[in-house]
């Protein structure tokens, strides 16, 4: 059974210039699965996973999340279905930067009103596995970038939402906190079966994936499924972008395996 | 494109981020414009309001366009903070600093001019309107409206060079920052909460001790307490802002069980922020706003002592004379002569007053006759009195007497005549103000007062009775010319003679009036000048403020939308973010009002015995009706900022 599922989802821009950022895109997510969606810039990745977070409205076609159309609800209704059902991860941790670190994480909740024992368990929890108990009470601007990604998962997983999107989340990290993130969302999707989707050019990040889709201009390319071994993985993901860019191997950033 | 162009466009197509420090600027100029426009007024200058008027006018337009320097530089460099990616952006591109500064002084003087041409045609458009006000204010005739260089002049000379310092100051008083923050965007400082437990109680215990000394002034009129009242409130309001507040919502922080709660978590940090960046505009507001509500609140005081002036003071003239006064006569002509001449019809009474000791007190007590006071009440039309012998009345000095010599029964002896009378009463109207009659003063009837021949008897007294012509003018207020002679001659006796005391006092209440109403009309002017200039900019401060931080404000409040911050909370949350900043300054302000005015209302209880409580009451709830305007407007603004 998906628990998310993309149908025919077209976005158009009206404006000076009308532009087709999606068009009739189809794919099905499964419940626990890690999927990485990649694409040159300007594909329609973003607008992709605005879309699935519903804080975009589709031209045409339909979302269907946890057995239900999100963009049906009303504004309200819409909040309390993010709040409760959805976590993010972005390239810019967007850690709100006057709360602490510990108070960013509970963030979730507060908003949704649990009761303190409740955040004070889950809070415990989640802080021995992420590892951030020795910088709890530092300010965003006091740690560094890896900390501060591993505080943003944090506050994307507390509430245990069906469904994690992440936006670039090392797009912005030294390949050693990069490595770390990447280890912790496999992690994340294999221990508690968290669906991640993320978005990424990186292909060594699309790597650590149980699936990579590729979009090109909107539409869907191709898609290919996980290895056994990484290795392998990431030589076929660059083959496939290497096609992306329309046969021009020197498109292509020449990357390496750390 | 030239760079003149380049300036000249940058400020025309970006009309929407340059309206803000537009409108600031617009509005300033027309204050002054019109203030100019009154001053320069042909009416007022031939004296209308006297040459203290004038005096006072030139010190009001000069702290008006002090403030409004000021004003002015903040908003410019709030202004110039909110645009710093662009500079970042043109100094990438390779501009110097020197062309840069060139351009932010192109683009203000374009700037400027633009608001002194608009807010010149502005003033010039509303200074009929604001003339028929002042007309009302100062119950003049006429003030008609008039076209004169000056106020032009004047309006253009100071703004013009009032923007080239403000750019030149802030322009290089701007801190040096790198360019790589520049292109980051407008500053948001990142800094730690810091304050000292021992000042956040310092500004507390400051607060608290000034207002206990406001009450003790009160209470033991210790008027040397008074100069250091305006330090220790100062200072404690600072400290108040810069450690108590951050070190009280520290303390909530702590608590978790309060804390981690819906958007409490949110808004105390977001306050605590808030009050970081903000201690010296709080404080700033705060002392502003404090000094218009004491403005105000002194303008309702003179303006309940003007309408109570008429009650208190009855009578047109008074002449009050030694038995023996040499100019009695030559005075009492004189004077009657110039009303005759001015065609003021009078009533004249003469009194013989007579100074005896009571056996009930042993102090000296002002002995009135009967008839003579029904002759002066005959002319006011109040009612007569009817004593028989034994019977007395006592003469009211002021509203406060009245009551409390009411149900006061008195059984005396007048011991040089040995006299014994019951004084009963209190003649319910006051007839003659406190500055003439005695605290005790009575009224006896005529056979009682042919008994007093015996003088009194304590050495000290130097004139044991005296007499007073009282003028009872209909048309008391037109009497401001009568007898100016005497009030001279008066000031010599005193100043230039260097007599003790002089044979003969004068006062005439026309004259007394129009001084008051000199005065007052030009604490009217001026305060509510200030306090309108003192609002506007009170409320721009925070606006301005808000301005600089929005990029960074709709960022945050993408990111809470994102994670499923609903409208409603949204609202909820800019409610509470905004709430403090308007109404913690304002609060703490009007707090410090209260205490001041409750100084003052004790303090004229002394002097001049009028009640400011219900004209105090009533100029807060304007201030509260104007904040509370203030507040939805620019919460109005900043929300429908935030959601584009």
């Amino acid at each position: 059974m998906p628990i998310l599922q993309i149908k025919d989802i077209t976005k158009v821009y009206e404006g000076k210039v009308t532009h087709r950022a999606l068009n009739q895109l189809s794919f099905d997510v499964e419940d626990g699965e890690f999927i990485a969606v990649m694409g040159r810039s300007g594909s329609g990745k973003t607008t992709l996973l605005n879309i699935i977070s519903t804080i975009d409205e589709p031209t045409s076609g339909e979302i269907i999340l946890d057995g239900m159309n999100p963009h049906k609800l009303n504004a309200t209704e819409l909040a309390y279905f993010r709040r409760r059902q959805l976590g993010f991860i972005f390239q810019d941790f967007n850690l709100l930067h006057m709360l602490t670190v510990e108070e960013n994480i509970i963030l979730p909740l507060t908003l949704d009103q649990q009761p303190l024992e409740v955040m004070e368990e889950r809070l415990k929890s989640i802080v021995e596995k992420l590892d951030l108990t020795s910088f709890l009470h530092k300010r965003p601007n006091e740690i560094s970038g890896g900390q501060a990604q591993r505080t943003a998962i944090g506050r994307a997983l507390i509430h245990n939402p069906s469904l994690i999107l992440a936006d670039e989340p090392t797009g912005n990290l030294d390949s050693n906190s990069a490595r770390d993130v990447l280890e912790l969302l496999t992690k994340v999707s294999n221990e508690r079966k968290t669906t991640i989707v993320m978005v990424t050019h990186d292909p060594i990040a699309a790597s650590y994936c149980d699936r990579v889709l590729f979009i090109k201009d909107g539409e869907f390319f191709n898609e290919i499924y996980k290895d056994d071994r990484r290795q392998l993985f990431f030589q076929r993901i660059l083959n496939v972008l290497s096609l992306l860019g329309g046969g021009q191997v020197g498109d292509l950033s020449t990357i390496r395996l750390p | 494109m030239t760079f003149r162009q380049f300036a000249y466009r940058n400020v025309v197509r970006n009309s929407r981020v340059y309206g803000a420090f537009f409108m600031a600027s617009f509005f300033s100029v027309a204050v002054f414009f019109i203030y100019s426009m009154l001053m320069f007024h042909p009416d007022i200058e031939s004296g209308i309001l006297g040459e203290v008027s004038m005096i006072g006018m030139i010190g009001a337009e000069i702290v008006l366009v002090l403030f409004t320097l000021f004003f002015l530089y903040y908003s410019m460099s709030a202004f110039l903070e909110a645009r710093s990616r662009e500079f970042g952006i043109l100094l990438h591109l390779g501009m110097d600093k020197r062309q840069m500064n060139k351009l932010v002084f192109l683009e203000t003087m374009i700037i400027g001019a633009a608001s002194i041409i608009v807010g010149i045609i502005f003033g010039f458009s509303f200074s009929k309107f604001f003339f028929m006000i002042v007309r009302e204010i100062l119950h003049l005739e006429e003030l008609p409206l008039y076209v004169s260089w000056e106020p032009f002049v004047l309006t253009i000379g100071v703004f013009t060079s009032a923007f080239v310092v403000i750019t030149f100051t802030s322009v290089y008083l701007r801190r040096e920052r790198k360019l790589l923050d520049l292109m980051k965007g407008s500053n948001y400082l990142h800094s730690v909460i810091s304050y000292s437990k021992i000042r956040a109680i310092y500004g507390i215990a400051l607060i608290i001790s000034t207002y206990v000394l406001v009450l003790l002034v009160s209470y033991t009129s210790m008027i040397g307490l008074t100069l250091l009242i305006p330090f220790s409130a100062t200072f404690g309001t600072y400290y108040f802002f810069s450690d108590s507040v951050p070190f009280f919502l520290d303390l909530a922080r702590g608590k978790r069980k309060y804390h981690w709660q819906r958007y409490r978590l949110l808004s105390l940090a977001e306050q605590t922020n808030i009050m970081q960046e903000n201690v010296k505009v709080f404080f700033v507001v705060t002392m502003v706003s404090t000094m218009a509500f004491l403005s105000v609140g002194v303008l309702a005081t003179m303006s309940s002592y003007t309408t109570q002036y008429e009650r208190l003071n009855p009578l047109g003239l008074i002449y009050k004379g030694d038995i023996d006064n040499p100019y009695e006569s030559e005075h009492i002509n004189l004077l009657m002569e110039q009303l005759e001449e001015k065609g003021l019809s009078y009533h004249l009474t003469r009194f013989v007053v007579i100074k005896q000791t009571s056996s009930f007190t042993h102090n000296e007590v002002e002995v009135f006759r009967e008839s003579d006071m029904n002759t002066l009440l005959s002319s006011f039309g109040y009612p007569m009195l009817k004593l028989s012998a034994g019977e007395a009345v006592f003469i009211p000095y002021s509203e406060e007497s009245l009551k409390k010599l009411k149900n006061t029964v008195v059984h005396t002896v007048l011991e040089e005549n040995e006299i014994p009378l019951t004084i009963d009463s209190v003649y319910p109207e006051i007839v003659f103000p406190g500055s003439i009659v005695s605290v005790n003063s009575i009224v006896i009837s005529d056979e009682d007062f042919a008994k007093l021949k015996k003088p009194i008897a304590d050495a000290d007294i130097v004139q044991p009775s005296y007499k007073l012509f009282t003028f009872d003018i209909p048309q008391w207020m037109e009497t401001k010319e009568i007898g100016k002679e005497i009030d001279h001659l008066a000031v010599d006796e005193y100043f230039i003679k260097k007599e003790n005391r002089s044979p003969f006092y004068f006062e005439n209440a026309g004259l007394n009036y129009s001084y008051i109403l000199a005065t007052y009309s030009l604490f009217t002017l001026v305060g509510v000048l200030v306090a309108t200039v003192f609002l506007l900019a009170a409320g721009s401060f925070i606006y301005f403020k808000l301005h600089t931080s929005l990029e960074h404000e709709k960022r945050k409040f993408d990111v809470l939308k994102r994670m499923g911050l609903t409208d409603i909370e949204l609202k909820k949350l800019v409610n509470r973010h905004l709430f403090p900043q308007f109404f913690l300054p304002w609060g703490v302000a009007m707090m410090h009002s209260a205490f001041a005015f409750f100084m003052v209302q004790s303090i004229l209880k002394d002097i001049a015995n009028i009640s400011i409580v219900k004209e105090v009451f009533f100029a807060f709830g304007f201030f509260v009706i104007i904040q509370v305007v203030y507040f939805y407007l620019i919460r109005w603004r900043y929300i429908s900022h935030i959601r584009t």
